[in-house]
């Protein structure tokens, strides 16, 4: 389908797309094997979208729409952090685990070690504080080329931070008052280009200078 | 029931410790000084009485109305003002349909207070007739997102929604001077409520260590501190009401240190909020002039058909020098307004029908509105009121008003406030000899739009 000059799938890639929309027309494509990710669905011969947000292809064949929302649906193989609501002592305690098993309908199953039963920095986490996003924008803290926020964020504040791919952020630093301004710039950046997070980052860090 | 656990929102430890760091530091979450209040804003909508209000991400609206009911027996001289609050469930998933809970009886507790204790709205004025009849105003609040700090958002929109309130006009009549006649806002003028000052609340929270205290907390402060404390002041500095509800006990000093910063604040506040108020009326009144254009259908058609009946009515133009220019176009454009909130279909296809050619000559920024303003509110009271003779004489007037709108466009302003307000005169007489049948059975109305409603139900 790559050959096709007129082919509607290019023209739909990296665009907004509402349920109903088609995307693909599967008849113009024969012995071809596609995968399909979240969002999309097979009606016969047509491929129609099932919830709104951005249709992605990756090579060589993998078609699925990137949606964000506050609500998280489990999946196994993603990290999140949770808080404990029912044990004997430690209620309130911010966990930074790996989902092992989700079965809808079923409480996931999490584990506090990575795939190979190492801890790899999951487990709990002290001090920092913790705030709530949305699931794209949790995604796009942990995309691949550090996002522009954290990466401008980076070259002059020192801190760390945890993504749960359910919407939650944890931030430490030496000092509160880095945590806050980390935290507001990240809580600011969902719906701003690259370039704009920068010039957000500077006023921040700015201000931030100015004050102390 | 798991994903509804799921969404709620748990409080961790590390949040808890870290606010109580940062505030040793004097900082906030969110980047505030411990004593600044978070952004106000203040919006109002077409209904006269409703306010909608934000403080950061904490919104909440409120409706007033009012009703004519029978005093207390022991205070006939008196009108009620009384207060409902309801947490919508949109608001936090902490919040339950049906009975209200202890946070909000206790929300709608210290604004009634600070209301009712500091005599703010001028009861005695709602009086009509000594111990049988006098209004009742009843303020919804609707909290439509809560992120902390419900009761001094609250209370900014009761108070902008009592200032912006209007209430008709009511006079005595009848055979033996006992009977309320309430009139329609197109007769009358609507009067405002009399609000001698604004008490404003302010909310503070007080910490576990030592003395620290914050204004404004947004709820993940209200999650983690140890008291808070609502203060009730106007702009002069008088304490209307206080409310300290449980919680961590705090010094003498900090109790005063607060009342001295909310003094501030309620100064500040009160200017806001009438600075809104104030650019809603201007804002209001401009609107009402600006459909004057196509009230002048009205007046031609008015003028010629009652001119004996004019000596008998006193203009209807309240007080205020600078209100009575805009009076007769408040009153003909509330037409118009209260048409617009009718959901009578039967009536507009109606008027649409017989006034198609009226909407063509009338032209301006009115031609978009679906009812337009004059002829057809003539028209409409005049089915309200009787089915019978009436109609057919207006249905002349009407045509007429048609032919000579198209000839009195070009009068200047002057003229036509003069001009409008005899023709007021006349649509009053008209509907003062079929007034008395219909607006009895509006003495009780639900609120302002459903007399018209109750009117026509009586038929």
């Amino acid at each position: 389908m790559e050959n096709k000059p007129s082919s509607s799938p290019t023209s739909f890639v990296d665009q907004s797309v509402v349920p109903g929309d088609v995307v693909l027309d599967l008849s113009n494509m024969t012995n071809q094997t596609l995968k399909l990710g979240g969002g999309l669905r097979q009606d016969c011969d047509a491929i129609s979208v099932m919830k709104a947000g951005k249709l992605r292809f990756s090579n060589p064949n993998k078609y699925w729409v990137e949606s964000s929302q506050k609500r998280y649906v489990p999946h196994a193989g993603d990290s999140v952090l949770g808080i404990v609501v029912d044990s004997k002592a430690d209620i309130g305690t911010l966990l930074y685990v790996r989902v092992v098993k989700a079965n809808p309908g079923m409480n996931p199953e999490l584990s506090c070690t990575d795939a190979s039963g190492k801890a790899a920095e999951f487990g709990q986490l002290k001090d920092g504080y913790m705030f709530e996003s949305s699931t794209g924008l949790s995604r796009m803290l942990l995309s691949s080329p550090t996002c522009p926020v954290l990466d401008a964020l980076g070259k002059k504040l020192s801190f760390e931070t945890a993504v749960g791919l359910n919407g939650r952020v944890w931030v430490n630093a030496s000092s509160p008052s880095t945590v806050i301004v980390v935290a507001n710039a990240i809580m600011n950046s969902e719906s701003l280009s690259g370039v704009q997070q920068r010039i957000m980052v500077e006023k921040l860090i700015q201000n931030l200078k100015l004050s102390t | 029931m798991e994903t509804r656990l799921a969404n709620i929102w748990r409080l961790t430890v590390n949040e808890k410790k870290f606010i109580e760091t940062a505030l040793q530091s004097d900082l906030r979450i969110d980047g505030r000084r411990p004593f600044d209040f978070r952004n106000i804003s203040i919006k109002f909508s077409r209904e006269e009485g409703s306010a909608e209000v934000q403080l950061g991400q904490t919104h909440v609206m409120a409706f007033v109305t009012a009703q004519l009911t029978q005093p207390y027996k022991d205070r006939p001289n008196e009108g009620t003002l009384s207060m409902f609050t309801e947490f919508s469930p949109m608001a936090d998933p902490s919040f339950e349909p049906g009975r209200p809970s202890e946070a909000a009886v206790e929300l709608g507790r210290v604004i009634d207070r600070g209301l009712r204790e500091s005599r703010a709205v001028d009861t005695e004025s709602l009086c009509v007739l000594s111990g049988k009849s006098v209004w009742a105003v009843r303020v919804d609040l609707h909290i439509l997102d809560n992120g902390g700090n419900l009761v001094d958002a609250a209370n900014i929109a009761a108070l902008a929604a009592l200032l912006t309130f209007r209430r008709p006009e009511c006079s005595l009549g009848g055979e033996d001077g006992q009977q309320v006649i309430v009139h329609p806002p197109e007769v009358r003028e609507p009067l405002p409520l009399i609000i001698h000052h604004l008490p404003i609340a302010v909310t503070f929270a007080f910490f576990s260590n030592e003395s620290t205290v914050v204004v404004d907390p947004t709820h993940y402060e209200e999650a983690v501190m140890g008291g808070r404390m609502t203060a009730t002041l106007n702009a002069n500095n008088d304490i209307c009401a206080i409310q300290k509800a449980g919680g961590e006990g705090v010094l003498q000093s900090v109790i005063m240190q607060c009342l001295r910063i909310a003094g501030q604040k309620a100064y500040d506040i009160t200017t806001k909020i009438k600075n809104a108020v104030e650019s809603y009326n201007t804002e209001r009144a401009l609107r009402k002039i600006k459909r004057h254009p196509s009230s002048v259908a009205l007046d031609i058609s008015g003028a010629g058909v009652n001119i004996g009946k004019n000596q008998n009515k006193p203009v209807p133009q309240k007080g205020d020098s600078e209100r009575s220019n805009l009076t007769s176009e408040k009153s003909v454009a509330d037409q118009s307004m209260d048409i617009e909130g009718e959901a009578k279909s039967s009536e507009q296809q109606q008027t649409n029908k017989i006034d198609g050619d009226a909407k063509n000559f009338i032209g301006g920024p009115s031609s978009w509105d679906p009812y337009p303003a004059g002829v057809n509110s003539d028209f409409l009271k005049a089915s309200l009121a009787s089915h019978g003779i009436t109609m057919p004489s207006r249905k002349e007037q009407d045509s007429r008003g048609e032919n000579m709108s198209g000839e009195a466009k070009p009068v200047e302003p002057p003229e036509d406030i003069n001009v409008s307000s005899s023709n007021i005169e006349a649509s009053e007489t008209v509907l003062r000899t079929n007034g008395e049948k219909t607006l009895k059975d509006a003495v009780k109305p639900k609120n302002k739009r459903k007399m018209k409603s109750s009117s026509t139900s009586g038929r």
